[in-house]
């Protein structure tokens, strides 16, 4: 049974969010003393400064939660959700609201926890080679403790500088490194969950596990704060390459550079990096890092080789020969670590930078089978005509995972609702070519409608049951991933036709 | 147990086990059979064979990606990524030597469900981690779907990999999509005679903190390296120590060289080219040197630098062999105990440094009565029937394989 | 992102430009992990987007400073972290200024809180008047202990004998041949508390061929009071600084303004922007702006001198936000530094504030004693032998923390190319 739907108060006029529970609302008295005699120091109630708690990442979608909470220990984050659940209560995670599909967007009913707080590394375990970390840690704060003896963590989103390993976690994020190095889920290799009942569990460890049971590891990450609370993160991290170097090849169209990214991978060479931007975010990054990047070019790709010097030369040379074959007008090679970490500034920076042209842009994020990907830019650049907006192309192309940049005005009425469009129409491509709706960013609110584009209902309401099982009551961050929202109990109640084997040509003995 | 049901489609998998729900019949999904011995026997009244459902449904190798119906063999599949010069990157094991039984081969589908990984699963993962997307039928008799055909993807959960690993008790799975990778131009592995276990594993953790991509980190003491059918090894008459690099010829020559400095003052070095290295993990991969005999077989999953200990403290309280892996940090014993002596000294051992240890080679009658997989903590243990439940609420597929009454 | 101003609020010129402001920011969120009071609260209020969107719902909905608008912009630094880091070019400097003087007018605050803003306001922009009360001070150290929280702090700060001297206007004439002519910022509170700084600062500029001016009439740059919501009063001092200069300049020339405290860097070369509204003196504040160099600035431009002492004293620079962030000054003293064979360690966590950021210490002593200390361990771990800055405002800040010598970067480079040797280095306790 959908549960009944009304908007949010936002900008946007059809993004629905449950019925807010006007009981709960009537009781956020009650709840906010409760909150505060477990985290004393740490709730905030006021309206003013709940405000800047009303959106992640994903500005459009705005709307202030009941009450927000920063507890700094485990025990803190278990005895509210202890107490939420015992009263009912819904309960949506933040990490550094990053989010660029709205999965920390408060609910007027529900308690914001914020993890900020949890912010140091617990351990870094050499002979093992991983770090134990709390989930508020940045990102780029986990490469930051390991460097200095050569070691780093591999994934590395563009808001790397900013973003929670936590929510990294529920994300599961990607990079520019993934291509190679895998996504976070191939670099986790224990968590410390509190569930949606307050009990605090751990799967894995500091090892790789191994028939340890059903992979709840796997299945937490990416799962967008559904299935509990994530309170402590043990990544692997990798040794430093002995040399890297990054390239950056400009060519005189998309479909070129498209070609030339099918043409490498095709050839065995799987770089570290393979990352492409169109002239518009050339020259948005461009103005803010001053890489150096070509500017009359219509497409630029970043490769980032590594290993061994021999190996890495041997490769720049071949990359280099395949990319003038494809066309390049020109290749250049960082010659300093200095200038390599510049070719990935502005690659990293694409997105806000951007902001320089464009009040706002929406970020899609869908991936495609690599062969289709000339293709599927040209008919973005029809979409784009036909719906008047522009759009700025960033995107992991090794992995064929697009990130069109919609740009936009919200202070003209009606733009943000054809961006809207512009983007499902984006992310129909995608899935109409063999391709997926996020390949990073996560469901959230904001593809969440889009979901039957890929799903059926059965497939819907399996993924539904598994949420069941961690979280009967569905109070944890209600209303996102999912269209419609099922009860469990209904959802685990079995439609058995009863009788015989039904069909006839199955052997029988 | 009867014959089995035989699925030739993905429909008539759904129609057998829809068949299973309506008389609330429980049923084995089997694929060629060949880890039937693997995890505790099921004792049910009919079977479901997925072995017909074969065929590779898509392949592109520049998109490094294919597609396979779940019961196409493990043999076709890599013949046909050979032909294109890739390869299933996480070395899927083969343990009919091991295990005893079918001759047939392996299926993909079996391979995935059961989450299997060879030596280079340090540098490449394990099979959850190249499953893309999958089909499959669940308890419920329903065709459902999760995942997608590209290589990244994150929407919705990530079923594929709680069906990976989780040996046929929550799905049938019907079809697979995976990620495949080049097989590299050049492969030698550096091998290090004569190391005692703990220096083994302080080499390797080297090898794993060295800028060259070790892709396989393994010590055979001096026994079980006799045993080897490559001659370096089997004739080395010590312990052996073997470290694999990877990757363009100029790189592997460099990293060869590189690594055969580092470690020529810790004792005599010897450089295996490709096919001697090759063979060599095979060997390792499929645990072949433990495949002649009867003693229970282990496997160990331990944090890696804690490898040697784990192995000086089974040893303190049974006698045991031991093969050390992924640079230490999957332990295979063979130990000729009793099984709940063994059990026991082994399961203590790898928990004192957070590990898990699961019986992989026993005989019937000891799968059915001791626990193979790793006892559950309490707090998940209730988790782990819910999420069965979700897709089977019933209980009706693969009933017992990894816990009894689950 | 949207902002909803209505026409009427938008001929107000403050809100234009916060309209602007607010526009360009993305809420990517990239700021929030490099602000100091997030690193330490975890509150997104505390962080430079949090600060943007209280900013933004006051000025939107012309409401007066809630309690949570003032708590937490006042938590602000303005350390212009967020600056460095912002891709899309936010201008969270002009916007948090706009914030500060709506709040200074419509905010809430204890009586005391008041008294401590005014005096900080009257007192420390002027030297005569902060010498004054530096004597009270110096006498009222020993009883620090029974003081309330933010005077004790005050008090604490005052170094127990600082080398005062003030600068009167006059002209240092350049030694050998004469390659610039500047102007020197004699500063207001530097020039009581440390006037050796004032005195490197001349010899080697002199000693490089510039001829030093301190102009008739130009005095503190007026950030104090700026930052303090004290907008006009603030900005009388820029007027007079700017007629000041563009009197030098007009009757004897003038190659650049030089400033050797960053956090007044930073103010002066924002005088443009300050008066782009007045119709007398726009152009002239533009031209001042235009003018305006750190110290090193204008040094790596003439080029140092061959080293005659100091070589392989190993050196922690420490950079000052004003100068890193505000005028974006990095590399120029790390250079200058290694041209005079000094040894130059980068500090861990270098972007963060040391806590000091102008009145920030007095007003906010808990979060800015948090914040020193953690810098100083930082700074401390790099193991140099001396710790060099380019802002006496982190100068004094850090001293009581760290276990070594502090000195201004011009000191360092003073007595590498002949100078003396600054007397802090021989010293255990450098204080006393
Ligand atoms: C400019 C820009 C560039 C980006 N580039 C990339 C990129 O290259 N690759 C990429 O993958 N992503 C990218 N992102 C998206 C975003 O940074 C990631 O999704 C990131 O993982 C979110 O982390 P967060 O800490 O900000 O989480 P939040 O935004 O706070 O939350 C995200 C989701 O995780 C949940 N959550 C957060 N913390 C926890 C926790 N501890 N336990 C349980 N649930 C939790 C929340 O409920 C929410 O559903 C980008 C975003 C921006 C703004
Ligand atoms: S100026 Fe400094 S303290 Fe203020 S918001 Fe920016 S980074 Fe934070
Ligand atoms: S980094 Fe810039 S655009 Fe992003 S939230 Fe901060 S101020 Fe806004």
């Amino acid at each position: 049974m959908p549960r009944v739907v009304i908007p949010v108060r936002c900008v946007k006029t059809d993004m629905r969010m449950p019925v807010p529970d006007t009981p709960t609302i009537a009781r956020r008295q009650q709840i906010v003393g409760a909150l505060r005699r477990i985290v004393p120091d740490g709730v905030i109630a006021d309206e003013a400064a709940m405000r800047p708690y009303e959106c992640d990442g994903l500005a459009v979608y705005r709307q202030i939660p009941l009450v927000v909470v920063l507890p700094s220990t485990v025990e803190q984050v278990s005895a509210i959700l202890r107490y939420c659940n015992a009263n009912n209560v819904k309960i949506v995670p933040r990490g550094a609201g990053t989010s660029l599909s709205g999965g920390a967007l408060p609910l007027a009913d529900a308690v914001t926890i914020g993890l900020g707080r949890f912010n140091r590394i617990l351990e870094i375990d050499w002979d093992n080679r991983c770090v134990v970390a709390q989930p508020g840690v940045t990102n780029l704060a986990i490469t930051n403790a390991v460097q200095h003896r050569g070691f780093y963590y591999a994934p590395d989103p563009s808001s790397q500088i900013a973003c929670s390993i936590g929510g990294n976690v529920a994300e599961n994020a990607g990079g520019v490194h993934c291509l190679k190095y895998g996504l976070t889920t191939n670099n986790v290799l224990g968590l410390q969950i509190v569930l949606p009942d307050g009990e605090v569990v751990r799967v894995g460890g500091r090892h790789q596990p191994e028939g340890e049971g059903y992979d709840l590891m796997g299945l937490l990450t990416g799962s967008e704060g559904l299935l509990g609370i994530v309170t402590e993160v043990t990544v692997r991290i990798l040794r430093k390459p002995e040399t890297v170097r990054a390239m950056l090849m400009g060519f005189a169209s998309n479909e070129a550079a498209g070609d030339a990214v099918a043409a490498i991978i095709g050839a065995g060479v799987v770089p570290a990096g393979l990352e492409m931007m169109d002239r518009l975010a050339i020259h948005a990054a461009e103005e803010f890092v001053h890489a150096g990047y070509p500017l009359d070019v219509e497409a630029l790709l970043i490769a980032e080789l590594d290993g061994p010097q021999a190996e890495v030369d041997y490769l720049v040379e071949r990359v280099a020969a395949i990319a003038a074959r494809c066309g390049a007008a020109c290749v250049r090679v960082s010659a300093s670590e200095d200038e390599r970490l510049r070719f990935w500034a502005g690659r990293k920076a694409a997105f806000p930078a951007v902001g320089r042209i464009s009040p706002d842009y929406l970020c899609m994020d869908g991936t495609i089978p690599r062969r289709r990907l000339a293709e599927v830019l040209a008919r973005i650049r029809a979409l784009s005509e036909k719906h008047g907006l522009r759009v700025a192309n960033v995107f992991h192309a090794g992995d064929g995972n697009l990130h069109p940049l919609i740009l936009f005005d919200a202070n003209r009425p009606g733009e943000l609702e054809r961006a809207e469009e512009f983007g499902a129409d984006i992310l129909r491509l995608c899935v109409e070519v063999g391709g997926v709706l996020t390949g990073e960013h996560g469901v959230g609110v904001e593809k969440r409608d889009l979901m039957p584009v890929m799903f059926d209902e059965v497939d819907l309401e399996q993924q539904q049951r598994v949420k069941c099982a961690f979280d009967a009551g569905g109070l944890l961050n209600p209303g996102k991933v999912f269209p419609t929202l099922h009860n469990c109990a209904e959802m685990g109640r079995l439609r058995v036709s009863g009788g015989q084997l039904p069909f006839p040509d199955l052997p029988r003995f | 147990m009867g014959d089995p049901l035989i699925a030739t489609d993905e429909a008539s998998a759904r129609d057998a086990i829809g068949w299973a729900v309506s008389e609330k019949t429980p049923i084995e999904i089997m694929g060629g059979g060949t880890k039937r011995a693997l995890g505790r026997p099921i004792q049910v009244a009919r079977g479901l064979s997925l072995a017909g459902l074969s065929g590779i449904e898509d392949y592109e190798p520049s998109e490094l990606v294919m597609t396979a119906w779940a019961g196409t063999s493990l043999a076709e599949i890599e013949a046909t990524l050979a032909a294109n010069g890739q390869r299933l990157a996480f070395e899927p094991p083969d343990y009919r030597a091991l295990l005893g039984g079918a001759a047939d081969g392996a299926t993909i589908g079996a391979v995935f469900s059961c989450n299997l990984a060879g030596p280079r699963r340090t540098a490449a993962g394990a099979a959850r981690d190249h499953l893309l997307g999958i089909r499959g039928v669940n308890g419920r008799g329903e065709i459902f779907k999760a995942g997608g055909r590209v290589v990244k993807n994150v929407t919705g959960f990530d079923l594929c990999k709680l069906v990976a690993g989780s040996f046929g008790t929550l799905a049938a799975l019907t079809q697979v999509t995976f990620r495949v990778f080049p097989i590299p131009e050049a492969e030698a592995t550096v091998l290090v005679i004569g190391l005692l276990e703990q220096d083994a594993v302080a080499v390797m953790i080297e090898g794993a903190q060295s800028p060259h991509e070790v892709s396989g980190a393994a010590h055979l003491p001096a026994g079980i390296a006799a045993l080897s059918g490559v001659s370096a090894v089997g004739g080395a008459g010590r312990a052996v120590t073997a470290l694999r690099v990877e990757g363009p010829a100029p790189s592997v020559v460099h990293r060869v060289a590189a690594l055969r400095r580092c470690f020529a003052p810790l004792g005599e070095i010897e450089v295996l080219e490709a096919e001697g290295s090759q063979a060599f993990w095979r060997e390792v991969r499929d645990v072949t040197p433990f495949a002649g005999d009867s003693r229970l077989v282990w496997r160990l999953a331990v944090p890696p630098a804690g490898g040697a200990a784990v192995v000086a403290e089974v040893g303190r309280r049974i006698e045991a062999e031991a093969i050390l892996d992924r640079g230490g940090g999957c332990v295979w014993l063979a130990t000729a105990q009793k099984a709940e002596e063994a059990a026991g000294a082994v399961r203590d051992a790898a928990a004192t440094v957070g590990g898990s240890a699961t019986l992989i080679r026993a005989p019937e009658a000891v799968r059915s009565h001791a626990d193979v997989f790793p006892p559950l903590a309490a707090g998940l243990r209730d988790l782990t029937a819910r999420v069965k439940r979700a897709f089977d609420p019933l209980g009706l597929l693969n009933p017992g394989r990894m816990y009894a009454g689950l | 992102m949207q902002t909803s101003f209505t026409p009427d609020q938008l001929r107000d010129p403050a809100i234009t430009a916060a309209d602007e402001i607010l526009r360009k920011c993305v809420h990517c969120g990239f700021c929030t992990a490099t602000c100091p009071t997030y690193v330490l609260l975890g509150d997104e209020n505390d962080s430079p987007r949090g600060r943007i969107y209280l900013i933004k719902d006051m000025l939107e909905n012309d409401r007066p400073a809630s309690d949570a608008v003032t708590r937490h912009v006042d938590r602000c630094l303005s350390c212009l972290s967020c600056m460095t880091t912002c891709p899309s070019g936010v201008n969270y400097m002009h916007l948090v200024d706009v914030g500060r003087q709506r709040i200074a007018r419509t905010g809430r605050r204890s009586a005391a809180d008041r008294l401590l803003r005014w005096l900080l306001a009257r007192v420390l922009p002027s030297p005569e008047r902060f010498r004054l009360a530096l004597l009270g001070a110096r006498m009222a150290r020993p009883f620090a202990a029974f003081l309330p929280g933010r005077l004790k702090a005050l008090v604490k700060l005052v170094p127990p004998a600082a080398r005062t001297a003030i600068l009167e206007p006059r002209v240092f004439p350049a030694e050998g041949v004469r390659r610039r002519r500047v102007a020197l910022l004699a500063g207001c509170v530097q020039q009581v508390l440390d006037a050796e700084i004032n005195a490197a600062t001349i010899r080697l500029l002199t000693k490089h061929g510039c001829e030093v001016v301190v102009a008739e009439g130009a005095g503190c740059c007026g950030a104090l009071a700026y930052h303090l919501g004290r907008e006009e009063e603030a900005l009388a001092g820029v007027r007079s600084n700017v007629r000041a200069w563009i009197r030098e300049r007009t009757a004897r020339g003038l190659d650049a303004i030089v400033i050797n405290a960053s956090g007044c860097g930073t103010m002066v070369k924002d005088y443009g922007f300050l008066l782009r509204n007045d119709p007398e003196l726009a152009p002239g504040a533009a031209e001042v702006s235009a003018l305006a160099r750190d110290v090193t600035e204008v040094l790596a431009a003439v080029g140092l001198k061959a080293a005659v002492a100091g070589a392989g004293t190993t050196v922690a620079y420490h950079d000052a936000c004003s100068l890193q962030h505000g005028q974006g000054v990095r590399e120029a003293p790390r250079l200058l530094l290694q041209g005079a064979g000094f040894e130059v360690r980068d500090v861990p966590e270098g972007h963060l504030c040391c806590g000091s950021a102008g009145t920030y210490n007095i007003l906010q002593p808990e979060l800015a004693t948090r914040l020193r200390d953690r810098k100083a361990a930082n700074v401390d771990g790099v193991g140099a032998d001396v710790v060099a800055a380019g802002n006496i405002g982190c100068i004094l800040q850090l001293a009581p923390a760290i276990g070594r010598p502090l000195v201004h970067t011009v000191q360092l480079l003073d007595w590498a190319t002949g100078g003396p040797r600054p007397r802090v280095l021989d010293q255990a306790n450098w204080l006393n």
